[in-house]
């Protein structure tokens, strides 16, 4: 009895030490991981703002220089005179603000639809819509042009927000249907007995609780129609139309007919990268707790 | 309800049960409409129509010409772009995909240490996919400038070597957009997806793990990769689909140069359709590829039984 009261504490004491001594190791290891990829994402990021700061001959001499000389501030307001950029990222906000409701309302109500009732069909029609995804973009793109192009709808913004109104695609109902099935079945039957009707309960007793998952989709969908390229690219042929993801293109160097060369400008592009890309870090970094909490929830881990 | 009051007597549970059954059609159907309407629309008449014309001449001018299978034999025995750009599309694919799920995942794992600092991190790893697509072009063109980049610029100081000239060359142009989609890629939303998957595994798993002597490197072999199976099936599933779809950053990079070394199948249909409005050509390329896309993601679920393990399912 005394014997082993005595051996095992030292026993437990040896293994924590060596335990304490590995967990140490392993931080310093992951900080040294993390550092070094750190620096490997940080690099490019730091480049665009090293070069929005530059001059054009500074960018093009032949050592790259790894700080401007003298930081052209003037850079940061050229690309607001040189393109209506404010109107072009104006634009860019009116889109959201079309189709971010659109998109948060309509998957909501399909994903409350697919987790909740139990109606004919429904395996079929979600298995569908998961399959959908495997579609190509491409095989979709030239009829659904030719459709809004006959319909007048090229250089509006209902091709590019229509989708939005309309579920906004599989992945952000698979994404909020997983939530709801995660929550218990019981909250919504207990609504059910106190009277409520179907959307009621979806309203007022699940929507709050969705709230993570909600704030992923909206940061999603935020950044999907922010940094969308192509659907703009094709849809908008109007100058004043143009989106700011889409606007960039116009600081490129183009070679004009003739062989005359425009006035280089892709230190105002990079300018004008770093300004676009402030919005959307500004609402990563506010609403990272609810982004990471809301991808754990729903499940998507599968 | 009115059943009750005039009455007296409860609804007997067939009738119930009926009601009930009816309402959940009516309610499911209801609240899923707005995909359903979007499908029909937007997906399947598209689709359905997309078909259609794969077997026309049509360049939107003039109304589309009945051609049978016409297109469908010129791609597949005449076309001298198709099956290169197909390869090339999937050369592709075997690079990005493969690298950026391993990386994302390495990614998760190192901010699941639980060291301090994990949210600059993390938000230093995404910021990249926030970048707009048409800066990253820009971006990357320069950083990987044969003459004026600063990574060149680092080789030819470091190993006086000379440097490839990446974009410009054709045996590295392909292979430097993958490294322009790995930056922007890999720390973005499947990195979130990964981390998601790792705080889904029990922690006792580890502690275990940990008083049984179990090395980290052993602890992540036999505990996180196995458990975290579905979240790689999942993401090896999605990166696929998308990587196969590549088409804007090689279209603002390269514009599928030079010499044809990043002219993916996406690009070659895009042209086909919006450069020499042959709609109809470009619609037969586009369903050609959507078989290839559509038996290669069958085959992966298929096989995805020997190797996805699910945790206590």
């Amino acid at each position: 009895m005394s014997s082993t009261v005595t051996i095992r504490p030292t026993a437990q004491t040896s293994l924590s030490e060596s335990s304490r001594k590995r967990r140490r190791i392993n931080k310093v290891l992951a900080y040294f991981f993390l550092t070094v990829c750190g620096l490997v994402f940080a690099f490019p990021l730091y480049w665009t703002l090293n070069a929005s700061l530059q001059t054009w001959m500074e960018l093009r001499s032949y050592t790259p220089k790894l700080y401007p000389s003298i930081p052209q501030w003037h850079n940061y307001v050229e690309v607001f005179q040189t393109h209506p950029f404010a109107r072009w990222m104006l634009n860019s906000f009116l889109i959201i603000a079309i189709a971010l409701p659109g998109e948060l309302l309509t998957a909501m109500s399909c994903a409350y639809g697919f987790a909740r009732f139990r109606f004919k069909g429904n395996n079929f029609w979600f298995m569908v819509m998961l399959g959908t995804m495997m579609i190509p973009g491409q095989v979709l793109l030239i009829p659904q042009y030719l459709l809004f192009h006959h319909l007048g709808w090229v250089n509006t913004y209902i091709p590019l927000t229509i989708g939005s109104w309309l579920g906004g695609g599989a992945f952000a109902i698979f994404l909020l249907r997983q939530f709801i099935l995660s929550l218990p079945r019981d909250l919504d039957e207990a609504a059910m007995m106190d009277g409520a009707g179907p959307f009621r309960t979806l309203w007022q007793v699940l929507v709050p609780l969705m709230q993570p998952a909600l704030i992923t989709l909206g940061i999603l969908a935020f950044l999907g129609h922010w940094n969308n390229f192509m659907g703009p690219f094709i849809y908008l042929r109007k100058y004043e139309l143009f989106t700011a993801a889409v606007g960039l293109r116009f600081f490129q160097t183009v070679v004009g007919a003739g062989g005359a060369t425009e006035k280089p400008r892709e230190h105002l592009l990079m300018a004008g990268s770093a300004i676009m890309t402030v919005p959307a870090v500004l609402l990563f970094i506010l609403a990272q707790r609810y982004f990471v909490r809301g991808v754990v929830m729903s499940g998507l881990k599968m | 309800m009115t059943h009750q009051s005039v009455t007296g007597v409860r609804p007997t549970p067939a009738t119930r049960k009926y009601n009930f059954a009816r309402r959940e059609n009516l309610y499911g159907y209801l609240f899923i409409s707005p995909w359903l309407i979007g499908f029909f629309l937007l997906t399947l008449g598209p689709a359905l129509a997309s078909m259609a014309l794969s077997f026309t001449k049509y360049n939107i001018l003039r109304p589309p010409q009945f051609l049978g299978l016409d297109n469908y034999i010129y791609a597949l025995s005449k076309d001298k772009l198709f099956y290169p750009s197909i390869i090339r599309t999937f050369y592709y694919a075997a690079l990005s995909v493969p690298l950026g799920v391993l990386g994302s995942m390495f990614l998760a794992i190192l901010l699941n240490t639980g060291v301090k600092g994990i949210t600059v991190f993390r938000t230093l790893f995404y910021v990249p996919s926030l970048v707009p697509i048409m800066a990253a072009a820009i971006l990357f063109g320069w950083l990987l400038h044969p003459d004026f980049g600063p990574i060149n610029a680092a080789i030819r100081g470091l190993f006086h070597v000379a440097a490839p000239g990446w974009f410009s060359d054709r045996r590295y142009a392909l292979p430097s957009l993958v490294m322009m989609s790995l930056w922007l890629g890999v720390g973005g939303t499947r990195m979130i997806i990964f981390l998601a998957g790792l705080q889904g595994i029990p922690q006792e798993l580890y502690e275990a793990a940990s008083i049984d002597g179990a090395s980290p490197w052993h602890s992540t072999r036999h505990i996180t990769i196995p458990l975290l199976s579905p979240t790689i099936f999942f993401n090896v599933i999605l990166g696929v689909i998308g990587a196969l779809q590549v088409f804007t950053s090689a279209f603002v990079t390269t514009s599928g140069g030079p010499a044809y070394a990043t002219y993916f199948i996406g690009l070659h249909i895009y042209y086909q359709a919006f450069d020499y409005l042959s709609m109809g050509y470009a619609c037969t390329l586009a369903w050609l590829f959507a078989v290839i896309i559509v038996t290669l993601t069958l085959v992966q679920q298929r096989f995805s039984g020997k190797w996805v393990f699910y945790y206590g399912g």
